[in-house]
């Protein structure tokens, strides 16, 4: 390929002329040749080159990610069955799953167990981080035995505590009622309002606190020595300590985890699936389950996946600050 | 160079052997060559096994499992086909189907349920020839049946066997407490159940879920009939808030109040999945129960202890009479299978009466007759508890009842519309009237829109 002058004029037909093609300084330049000075300022000398080192993962990314979620936007807004096209039908089922008390009550629940669990696991984590950093013996086999909860496979958590929660063969009604005799009778735990949201929480608590104290005991182990030191000097109790040296401390690390943790209990599906299916009556149904029981229950894919989409504003929400916290944090 | 020819050459060329035999044995050597080549040429074809997928319903009852799929592989044998068998539970059947249709990568052939026909028409072949021969060998379909498996005057499965439910009771505790065997639910077995239980140890006289799940949905289909509501008119038109708000109200009043009124059934029964009902009843914590035969299956099998102490009986009704919904498993074969004629010779070897029979047999009365010509083997007559199994089947109406069966009320079971109704009364607050019309909002939604389909 011929090298090319930045400033050689381009001929008639676009071409630019190179050293051997002579050289005009009377010539206007052309648009091309404006646009590829302009290109040049704006992305660089090198811009060509480095478009050829991205365009693998461009590529990647627009098949692996754009496209299906192009063709989910697309599907949404269609009528369609399993093992037939798609019809279009616009903004339909937007519209009437806005309207639908059944969805309405699955975005309420979606949020109320979003929320309730990782305020749950915020405050349980921060106890298990700071006790994980006072002075305990064995403390490497207490941070050990707590990560068990956050390794073991979702289903088996799961699958245990539907056994746990049974009303009649349930280890925690025996142990409430037998064994320290807490309660007169058992509680139907998967069965009452009151209690089945409580419980699916509770398994989702008691799964992801052990990721929260981790996180929080990595940020604390940060923090230097000195500071403490210092606080103490003046005269800081605990709780000021705390508040006062831990807290900024950590502040990036428990928005971080607050905001992934966010989304992914938002997310959250095999909980509360194999626990209650969404039952009784809908009063643990969240946008997840809703998804799959109208994706593989009726078999409507088009709306299953426009409820799937209902809960992408809250979740781009999160993410936009996710990234910015963490770009922020690469920048300091 | 061929090493034999090379040979025959440095003998010629030796002296060992004379021109002629040189050209005579490059003969044999080269035509038997050719010769063998040409052979294996054309078994080659031959060898190359034809490949069949083929995915199988795996069913609670593991025996049966075991015996369907050896005989499929005895036919695969003879046949020289190569057969891909995959299984599917019941909690997820429709997932792979959905995923494997979606994809355009279905098997070709599978082991369906009552709706598959319905829900997959548009992937499945028309198998009307093959269903008619299969049925006709056997003295014609049981209407119930028929009705599933024919899709716009085709049939889109061949028809196996019949799954449907029945109500157990602990033989043990009714004779203990002199009880007699309950024919509607309003007020027999509600007074059987009061009579019979124990809370106090944990002993329950009525164990029945109205959570999200089959058995609970099956258990508010029939229960819906029983008082002579549905959820569609005999025109197939919704109804369960319109013309049958006052059958099913009482209907679904009598359901929420075997919970919160007469109090016969297990406090956590609002929780319970597929599975609950029989762990609880094999754990002796019930004395009634409905269920399909896997549970009898499972206790003889195992050689329970309750076994023996158990008996099957006909579902109770109510006012309007005893309505059961059942099951029909059958073989469908999907339009993309480039194998049909092959598959269709293996539905053919497969219900084969003596093969399925051997399939019946260890089924413990799971494998119920979906063919007249069945009805008749004495295997029915085998165990005094299968006649409930078979009289249950024999008088099945399908979903969509009194009206036709279709794509909506395919979805109205899919979608657990009836148990989150009786959710929302148990759990919710709403009234029964009340939750009636909720649920009505929803079912003219799926009229609607499957209107469409």
């Amino acid at each position: 390929m011929a090298t090319v002058h930045p400033s050689s004029p381009p001929l008639p037909g676009g071409e630019r002329v190179g050293a051997r093609g002579g050289f005009h300084p009377d010539v206007a330049p052309r648009p091309r040749a404006a646009l590829e000075v302009t290109l040049r300022r704006l992305l660089g000398p090198d811009y060509r080159m480095g478009f050829l080192f991205v365009a693998p993962i461009v590529v990647l990314v627009l098949a692996l990610v754009a496209y299906p979620f192009c063709y989910a936007v697309y599907l949404s807004m269609t009528r369609k069955y399993v093992g037939m096209p798609p019809v279009w039908v616009g903004l339909e089922n937007y519209v009437r799953l806005t309207y639908d008390g059944f969805f309405q009550r699955a975005v309420v629940n979606s949020f109320t167990f979003t929320f309730a669990s990782v305020a749950i696991k915020t405050v349980l984590g921060m106890g298990m981080a700071l006790v994980l950093t006072s002075k305990i013996r064995f403390r490497s086999f207490w941070t050990g035995v707590l990560l068990i909860p956050w390794v073991a496979p979702t289903v088996v958590s799961a699958l245990n505590f539907l056994w746990i929660y049974d009303y009649s063969l349930g280890v925690l009604n025996y142990l409430l009622v037998h064994v320290f005799g807490v309660l007169s009778h058992g509680v139907g735990w998967l069965s009452e309002p009151g209690t089945a949201m409580s419980s699916v929480i509770g398994v989702n608590v008691w799964r992801g606190f052990p990721f929260f104290g981790i996180s929080f005991l990595a940020g604390m182990k940060a923090i230097p020595g000195e500071l403490y030191e210092a606080a103490a000097v003046d005269g800081a109790t605990v709780v000021q300590r705390f508040r006062h040296v831990t807290l900024p401390g950590i502040r990036n690390i428990v928005m971080i985890v607050l905001l992934l943790s966010t989304i992914w209990t938002f997310n959250d599906f095999a909980i509360i699936y194999i626990l209650t299916k969404g039952g009784p009556g809908g009063a643990t149904m969240v946008l997840p389950v809703l998804t799959y029981e109208i994706a593989f229950g009726a078999q409507r894919l088009g709306e299953a996946i426009a409820v799937a989409l209902y809960m992408l504003p809250p979740l781009a929400f999160v993410i936009i600050v996710l990234s910015n916290y963490m770009r922020k944090g690469r920048t300091r | 160079m061929d090493t034999r020819l090379k040979h025959l050459a440095e003998q010629l060329d030796a002296g060992l052997i004379a021109r002629r035999e040189f050209l005579r044995k490059a003969a044999i050597v080269t035509g038997g060559t050719a010769a063998g080549l040409h052979a294996l040429r054309t078994m080659a074809p031959a060898q190359a096994k034809t490949k069949l997928r083929l995915w199988l319903f795996k069913s609670f009852v593991t025996a049966g499992n075991d015996v369907v799929a050896k005989q499929i592989e005895t036919w695969a044998k003879d046949k020289n086909v190569e057969v891909e068998m995959d299984w599917a539970t019941f909690g997820d059947r429709e997932q792979k189907f959905v995923a494997a249709i979606e994809a355009g990568n279905p098997p070709d052939m599978a082991e369906m349920n009552l709706y598959g026909p319905m829900r997959y028409k548009a992937a499945l072949r028309d198998v009307s020839k093959v269903a008619s021969d299969v049925a006709s060998s056997k003295g014609g379909l049981l209407p119930f049946a028929e009705r599933a498996m024919k899709v716009d005057g085709k049939f889109l499965g061949v028809g196996r066997y019949s799954m449907t439910t029945v109500f157990f009771i602990r033989k043990d505790v009714m004779e203990g407490k002199g009880l007699k065997v309950p024919k509607v639910y309003d007020p027999d077995v509600v007074e059987f159940a009061k009579k019979s239980q124990d809370p106090a140890k944990d002993l329950w006289g009525f164990g029945q879920t109205l959570n999200r799940s089959d058995d609970g949905d099956g258990f508010m289909s029939n229960i819906l009939w029983d008082y002579g509501g549905g959820v569609f008119d005999k025109d197939g038109k919704p109804a369960i808030g319109t013309t049958f708000l006052k059958q099913n109200t009482a209907a679904l009043q009598f359901a929420v109040d075997t919970i919160k009124k007469h109090g016969i059934q297990p406090p956590g029964v609002m929780g319970w999945t597929d599975v609950s009902n029989n762990e609880a009843y094999m754990a002796g914590k019930l004395v009634t129960t409905n269920n399909g035969a896997s549970l009898y299956y499972a206790m003889v099998s195992k050689k329970h202890e309750l076994a023996p102490k158990t008996t099957l009986v006909l579902t109770p009704g109510g006012p309007a009479g005893s309505f059961v919904g059942s099951s029909c498993y059958n073989w469908a074969i999907f339009h993309k299978s480039a194998k049909a004629d092959l598959c269709e010779d293996l539905i053919r070897y497969v219900e084969d009466e003596k093969r399925f029979a051997e399939y019946m047999q260890v089924s413990v009365g799971q494998a119920g007759p979906v063919y007249k010509g069945r009805v008749d083997n004495p295997y029915w007559k085998s165990d005094p508890n299968f006649d409930a199994i078979l009289q249950n089947i024999l008088r099945s109406v399908n979903i969509g009842y009194p009206g036709p069966m279709t794509p909506a009320a395919a979805e109205v079971q899919g979608q657990k519309i009836l148990t989150d109704m009786a959710g929302r009364v148990v759990v919710g607050g709403l009234s029964a009237e009340a939750a009636l019309k909720e649920a009505h909002v929803r079912v003219e939604e799926i009229h609607k829109i499957r209107g469409k389909a």
